[in-house]
């Protein structure tokens, strides 16, 4: 307070520059200039939450865009993982043209041949380097008995390697062995699902199902999956139901036969398939792309059909990842578009207000405020504007996540980065859109801005 | 009627002003101002010379377009002149850079003004401190400043009212609680009751009078004949010279 009453004539210079020294920009001066900015925000309230609309829906965009793009590729992971990443799947296929024939003619219908057969198998373990194992499958769809419960299911006849191979895990029991493979023994292992299903109560382990007229002794339950929908339905309708039970191979084909035989619509229908699906299991990951090349030359030499498909899961990630990047690009420029159009709404609004408020400029000005004080009232009030539109957005962008994960199931993950970009961009658009029209306010001649009506 | 506490300064016990009363606060040198509009030039101002002192109460007149208002606004540091020297103090302000003139008319001047000029977001007390803010006083330094001259001003119950929540008197009065916050060296007071009606005029003016005895430095610009009777020293502007100086009461 001595300070206060100094004699500005006797000591000009002293009180000269001691008011220099405390003009300096103070946390103190910061936060009355964020009061000031608060408070005229709020007075037109309705105002500032449109102009800040751009920016809300740019953040919220961004985060939830990339939660979003996030999940699936998260979700492609998990199921290509499942697939397994060493491995390459091939699927018999109908061919199209032996369906037409088959379905014009009179008479009892022929058998269809088609599909793998053990010679393409052979010839791929043999011939192939980086090829360590190979499992072959035949799917024949069945019904299954537990007394009066039956259940249409896929019975899959397969190798003992088959729950590696897929990554599959039992719940209970063990999978058949090779001996039981070699002796062509009636042993069964259940899904989840169908488990589930044929033994509502008791344990089925040890128990037995009945397929057509033979019954199987159940060994052990698969765990349930999170079952891949990829590619499945390239390979027929016989493949499509998540629910299967696990025979030994060799007892699928002296049970069953090699033809089997199921109604269609139009009549019946009989196709004669050795192999319904083959996992080759590479050695080396780098290698699965390359390999899957090769068996699909030879495939092709040695069928005169497309009568089978061929699936590198590592491939199919590799395409998902690319997708999933096109997806963030796309997102990115659209959000980005969002807050470019907030940004020009904010220094729209601003130089409105700058205009609206020339006259307090003029006061603020004769009444001590430098230029920078008054660039510093404006740019601040528009990095508040832009930073409540990006905490609007932030908190919007992250509950419309989880609002689809609740309502439609998919899986979002909304990573810490991106609402901390997100709001960082919003924030620096305040400033970058606030420049001008701070500049504006404060190269506003003095008596002129007070002169204003 | 407005209770005025005649005080000296704000809490010091010493009134710095009888010091230095009668000491030279400011002066003109052969003041010219030009507009330029495009090719064409104006003269206002066409060589103004004259000196202030401390504790004076000066009232400048004349017509309108003799130039009282830009003469106002160099006075008030927010204009520069096209020729002459402007010494406020003892410092040369006729070539200060734009940061300095903000920092000489926030610590060295107060202004009141015809519309009084308050910010209307603003209540009654940040008003009062805004040119503290400026001139970077600490908030319970400029809060008590501020506190005693509201109380000055007889707005002690009104600190926290809105500008349009006061009769045009009290906004008044308010614009000079402002002016008299970083206690300056001129109060320069550009038609100060020219929106209010004679009852609020005359608290005005004898708001004036009692800061004349205080010893503050008054420059009053009116057209008006009954305010330039309060002043002491009457300067009459014509055609922007100076037509006449005189002291009208002693």
């Amino acid at each position: 307070m001595s300070e206060f009453t100094l004699n500005p004539i006797s000591q000009p210079s002293a009180s000269f520059s001691r008011s220099n020294s405390r003009s300096k920009f103070t946390t103190t001066r910061l936060k009355k200039i964020t009061q000031v900015g608060i408070k005229s925000i709020f007075s037109h309230g309705l105002r500032s939450l449109l102009t800040v609309l751009g920016i809300v829906i740019g953040v919220a965009a961004v985060i939830a865009m990339l939660a979003v793009s996030e999940g699936a590729s998260f979700e492609a992971q998990q199921q290509f993982r499942d697939l397994g990443a060493t491995n390459i799947l091939l699927k018999s296929v109908k061919p199209a043209e032996v369906e037409e024939n088959s379905n014009s003619g009179f008479g009892p219908p022929q058998a269809i041949v088609y599909g793998l057969t053990q010679a393409d198998i052979t010839t791929i373990r043999d011939t192939i380097p980086g090829v360590s194992n190979v499992i072959a499958s035949r799917i024949v769809k069945k019904n299954v008995w537990n007394l009066g419960i039956s259940m249409n299911t896929d019975v899959v006849g397969t190798a003992v390697d088959y729950p590696s191979s897929r990554n599959y895990n039992l719940r209970a029991g063990r999978f058949f062995s090779e001996t039981e493979l070699r002796d062509h023994a009636n042993v069964v292992v259940l899904s989840d699902e169908v488990a589930n299903v044929l033994f509502p109560i008791d344990n089925p382990i040890a128990k037995s199902i009945k397929i057509d007229s033979d019954y199987y002794n159940v060994l052990g339950i698969m765990e349930a999956e999170g079952f891949s929908n990829l590619g499945q339905n390239q390979a027929g309708s016989s493949n499509s139901a998540p629910s299967r039970i696990f025979i030994p191979f060799s007892a699928s084909k002296s049970r069953f036969g090699e033809t089997t035989t199921r109604q269609t619509a139009g009549g019946m229908e009989s196709e004669t398939v050795e192999l319904h699906e083959a996992i080759i299991q590479v050695d080396n990951q780098e290698m699965v792309i390359e390999v899957g090349e090769i068996i699909d030359q030879i495939l092709q030499r040695r069928h005169k059909d497309e009568d089978y498909s061929i699936e590198v899961p590592l491939a199919l990630l590799r395409q998902a990842e690319a997708s999933a990047l096109r997806d963030q690009i796309v997102a990115g420029a659209i959000a980005g578009i969002s807050l470019l159009v907030g940004g020009i709404g904010i220094m729209n609004i601003m130089l409105a207000s700058v205009t609206e408020r020339t006259r307090e400029i003029g006061i603020r000005r004769a009444l001590g405020a430098k230029r920078k004080d008054i660039i510093a009232q404006f740019l601040i009030e528009a990095v508040i504007l832009s930073g409540v539109g990006g905490l609007i957005g932030v908190v919007l962008g992250i509950s419309i996540p989880f609002i689809i994960s609740t309502f439609w199931g998919m899986t979002t993950i909304v990573t810490p980065i991106a609402p901390i970009l997100a709001f960082s961009i919003s924030a620096m658009i305040g400033v970058i859109f606030g420049i001008y029209p701070s500049m504006r306010a404060a190269d506003m001649d003095p008596v002129e801005a007070l002169r204003h009506e | 009627m407005t209770v005025i506490e005649t005080n000296s300064d704000h809490g010091s016990s010493v009134n710095p002003r009888d010091v230095f009363a009668g000491e030279l606060v400011a002066s003109l040198q052969e003041i010219k101002k030009t507009y330029y509009m495009g090719a064409l030039s104006v003269e206002v101002l066409h060589g103004i010379t004259l000196e202030f002192y401390a504790g004076d109460y000066i009232s400048i007149m004349g017509p309108s377009g003799c130039g009282k208002s830009t003469l106002m606004n160099i006075l008030g540091c927010l204009d520069q002149p096209t020729q002459g020297k402007y010494f406020l103090g003892d410092e040369d302000t006729s070539k200060m850079e734009d940061d300095d003139l903000s920092t000489i008319r926030g610590a060295r001047l107060g202004f009141i003004f015809q519309s009084y000029n308050l910010i209307q977001q603003l209540d009654v007390l940040e008003n009062i401190e805004m040119p503290l803010f400026y001139q970077g006083y600490t908030e319970a330094e400029s809060h008590e400043i501020a506190m005693g001259l509201a109380a000055r001003v007889g707005l002690e119950d009104r600190v926290d009212h809105k500008p349009f929540e006061l009769s045009g008197g009290q906004q008044q009065r308010v614009a000079i609680a402002r002016a008299l916050a970083v206690d300056p060296l001129i109060i320069l007071a550009d038609e100060p009751t020219g929106n209010l009606d004679s009852k609020s005029g005359a608290e005005i003016l004898t708001l004036f009078d009692e800061l004349h005895d205080q010893g503050k430095t008054l420059i009053l610009v009116t057209h008006s004949d009954e305010l330039a009777e309060h002043s002491k020293r009457e300067i009459k502007l014509k055609d922007g010279r100076v037509e006449s100086d005189e002291r009208i009461h002693t």
